[in-house]
C-alpha cells in the first residue's frame, strides 16, 4: 500500500477485515479466556464487531476515516457489556478524533493510538506489565510513531509486529488487574486475550487473521 | 428462604423505577431507554451538574436522592452491579451544566471502570468531568486490599453537602476538592446478624449462627473479616462509635454529622435506640454532634444489618448540609 492516508474505502476495508478475523478466531479466544479471565471475551469482541458492521452497513458508505473509527467506537462502547469491549471502544474513538484533520495518516495512527492508550490506562489504571491489552497496545503504538511519514499501511504492518511481540511478552507475566490476578502463577505461560485483540485489529490492515496458533507462544 | 414480591429477579429494577418515576412525578423524570433518572428542578445558580449511580439494591439511593439541592441524575445499575458506561454517558449528557458534570463514584472496580470509560466519552465531546471517589468504609481499610477502601454509606452525606454546594455557585474544581476533602473527614462501619437473600432465589448470601454477627460488613453482602458474639447493643455500638472516632480524631470545635443507617431489615425501633447508645458515646467523648440522619439511606437489599456514619465538618460545609433539598428520600 503507498497512498500517505487511509480514505474512508481503505478504513472500512479494514474494519471489515478485522471482523473476519475476530469470527474466524473466537473459538481460540474463547478457549484462551477460559484460561485467564472469565471466558467472555471472544464473545464480545465478536458481538463488538457485529454491531460496528451493522452501524457500517447502515451508514458507512461514503463515510470517511474518521466517521468510520466513529462508528466503530460507538458499537463498542454503547453495545458490549463488561469492560474489555468498551476499552477498544475507546482506542477507536481517539483514533476517529486522530484522523478528524489529515486523515489516516502513519502520523495521525500514531497520535491515535497513544490517545487510546492513555485513555485505557487512566480508566483500567493499568501499566506495561500487567498482562493487560496495554502490553500489545503500547509497543503498537511506538511502532506507528517510528514509522511516521510512512505508508500508513507499512505502519500498521510494524504496528503488528510490535503487538504480535508484546503479545508473547504477556505470556511471561503474572497478572495484576482483573479476573486473572486472584489466578496467580497459574496464568503464567498463557497470553493475554485482550493484547492479542490488539494484534489482530492492527494485522488485519493488512489481511485477515485465520487462526491465533501460529502466532502464539505454546502454550502447553 | 425469603422469597421477592417480584415478577422475576431481572424485572425487579426496571419495574421499581417505573413505580419511582410515578410516584414521585413531581420531582424526577425516568429515561427507560438509556436508563437514568434526571431532577425536574434544581436551583437556576447551579452551574455544575452533579451525577451519582451504581449497583441497584441500594434503595433509596441513588435515585432517591436526584431532585433541588441535591443530584441532577443517577443512573442505576443492575442489583449490585455497576451501571453500563452508555448509561453513565448519556446521563452524563443529560445532566451536564455549562460548568461541567461531576461524577461521585463510589470505590467499586466497576464502576470505577463505567465512570471513567463515560468521563472519556464526555471528554472527546468537549465536555468537563471530574470526579469525587467515595471511600468511605473503615473496615475495608488494609494495605492487602489493593482495590481500597469501599464506597458506602457516607456516600448520602457527600452527596447532599455537595448538592448544597453546587446550589450556592461553586465550580466543578472547588466542588471536586471540598468532595475529596469530605469523603477523607468520613468514615463508615457496619455490622449484621443476617444476610441479605438474593432476588430470584430467595436464598441467603450467607449464614450465620444465631447470636453471632459479621463485624465490618460492606452493602453487596460480602462477608466480613471478622466474627464476633452479638452480645448486647450498647458494647457493639461503643466500640464502632470508637473505632470511628480513632481514625477520624475530630478536634473538640468541629461539629460532626451522624448517620444510622438500617441495611435493608433493621427495625427503625432498633436504628433509633441505636442512635441513642451512639450519642451518648459522643457526648462521653466531648464530640459535637451538630447533625444527625437516622433511617434507611443506603440499603443491602433485605440485609439485617446497620452502619454507622461519621463525617467531621466546619460551618462552612455544615452551611452546605443544611441547604434546601427536595427529593424522594430527603427534604428539608
Amino acid at each position: 500500500m503507498t497512498t500517505a492516508a487511509f480514505d474512508g474505502t481503505l478504513t472500512r476495508d479494514w474494519m471489515h477485515r478485522f471482523a473476519d478475523s475476530v469470527y474466524a478466531t473466537e473459538a481460540e479466544l474463547t478457549a484462551l479466556d477460559q484460561r485467564v479471565g472469565d471466558g467472555d471475551f471472544g464473545n464480545n469482541l465478536t458481538a463488538g464487531v457485529r454491531a460496528a458492521q451493522r452501524l457500517l452497513d447502515a451508514h458507512g458508505e461514503g463515510s470517511g476515516p474518521s466517521a468510520t473509527l466513529g462508528f466503530m467506537a460507538t458499537a463498542f462502547l454503547d453495545e458490549i457489556g463488561g469492560t474489555s469491549g468498551p476499552l477498544f471502544g475507546l482506542l477507536f474513538q481517539a483514533l476517529s478524533r486522530a484522523a478528524s484533520g489529515d486523515g489516516l495518516t502513519a502520523a495521525g495512527l500514531a497520535e491515535g493510538a497513544e490517545q487510546g492508550l492513555a485513555a485505557i490506562r487512566r480508566v483500567g489504571d493499568a501499566s506495561p506489565g500487567d498482562k493487560t491489552l496495554v502490553d500489545a497496545l503500547t509497543p503498537a503504538a511506538a511502532a506507528l510513531r517510528a514509522s511516521e511519514g510512512t505508508p500508513p499501511g507499512r505502519a500498521l504492518a510494524r504496528a503488528a509486529d510490535a503487538a504480535w511481540q508484546g503479545v508473547h511478552d504477556t505470556a511471561g507475566l503474572s497478572a495484576r488487574m482483573g479476573r486473572a490476578s486472584y489466578l496467580g502463577e497459574r496464568v503464567t505461560g498463557i497470553p493475554d486475550p485482550g493484547a492479542v485483540g490488539v494484534a489482530l485489529f492492527f494485522a488485519s490492515a493488512a489481511g485477515p487473521v485465520n487462526a491465533l496458533a501460529p502466532y502464539l507462544p505454546d502454550a502447553g | 428462604m425469603a422469597r421477592y414480591f417480584e415478577n422475576s429477579a431481572d424485572d425487579l429494577v426496571p419495574d421499581a423505577l417505573t413505580g419511582f418515576a410515578r410516584a414521585h412525578a413531581d420531582l424526577v423524570e425516568f429515561d427507560a431507554s438509556d436508563g437514568y433518572v434526571t431532577a425536574r428542578h434544581t436551583a437556576p445558580a447551579r452551574r455544575v451538574g452533579l451525577l451519582s449511580g451504581g449497583g441497584s439494591g441500594h434503595e433509596p439511593m441513588h435515585a432517591g436522592y436526584v431532585g433541588a439541592g441535591m443530584l441532577d441524575a443517577a443512573c442505576p445499575g443492575r442489583v449490585f452491579a455497576s451501571p453500563h458506561n452508555r448509561q453513565i454517558y448519556r446521563a452524563s449528557l443529560a445532566a451536564a451544566r455549562p460548568g461541567g458534570v461531576l461524577h461521585i463514584v463510589k470505590n467499586y472496580t466497576g464502576d470505577r471502570i463505567n465512570f471513567g470509560i463515560a468521563a472519556e466519552r464526555l471528554a472527546d465531546q468537549g465536555i468537563t468531568c471530574s470526579r469525587v471517589l467515595v471511600d468511605d468504609d473503615l473496615a475495608s481499610d488494609s494495605e492487602e486490599i489493593a482495590a481500597g477502601r469501599r464506597g458506602t454509606g457516607g456516600t448520602v452525606l457527600v452527596e447532599k453537602i455537595l448538592g448544597g454546594a453546587a446550589d450556592a455557585g461553586l465550580g466543578i474544581e472547588e466542588l471536586t476538592e471540598l468532595g475529596t476533602a469530605m469523603v477523607g473527614r468520613c468514615r463508615t462501619l457496619a455490622a449484621a446478624s443476617a444476610a441479605h437473600h438474593a432476588p430470584g432465589t430467595g436464598e441467603p448470601a450467607f449464614s450465620l449462627p444465631v447470636g453471632e454477627l459479621e463485624y465490618g460488613v460492606g452493602i453487596h453482602g460480602e462477608r466480613a473479616d471478622r466474627t464476633r458474639p452479638q452480645g448486647d447493643v450498647r458494647a457493639l455500638v461503643e466500640d464502632m462509635t470508637g473505632a470511628l472516632l480513632a481514625e477520624l480524631r475530630p478536634g473538640a470545635d468541629e461539629p460532626v454529622v451522624a448517620l444510622v443507617n438500617g441495611l435493608g431489615s433493621v427495625t427503625l425501633l432498633e436504628l433509633y435506640g441505636i442512635f441513642g447508645e451512639m450519642g451518648r458515646v459522643l457526648d462521653a467523648r466531648r464530640v459535637r454532634l451538630a447533625r444527625h440522619l437516622v433511617g434507611d439511606y443506603v440499603t443491602a437489599l433485605d440485609m439485617r444489618g446497620f452502619s454507622l456514619t461519621l463525617l467531621v465538618a466546619d460551618p462552612a460545609v455544615l452551611a452546605f448540609y443544611d441547604a434546601p433539598v427536595h427529593t424522594a428520600a430527603l427534604r428539608w
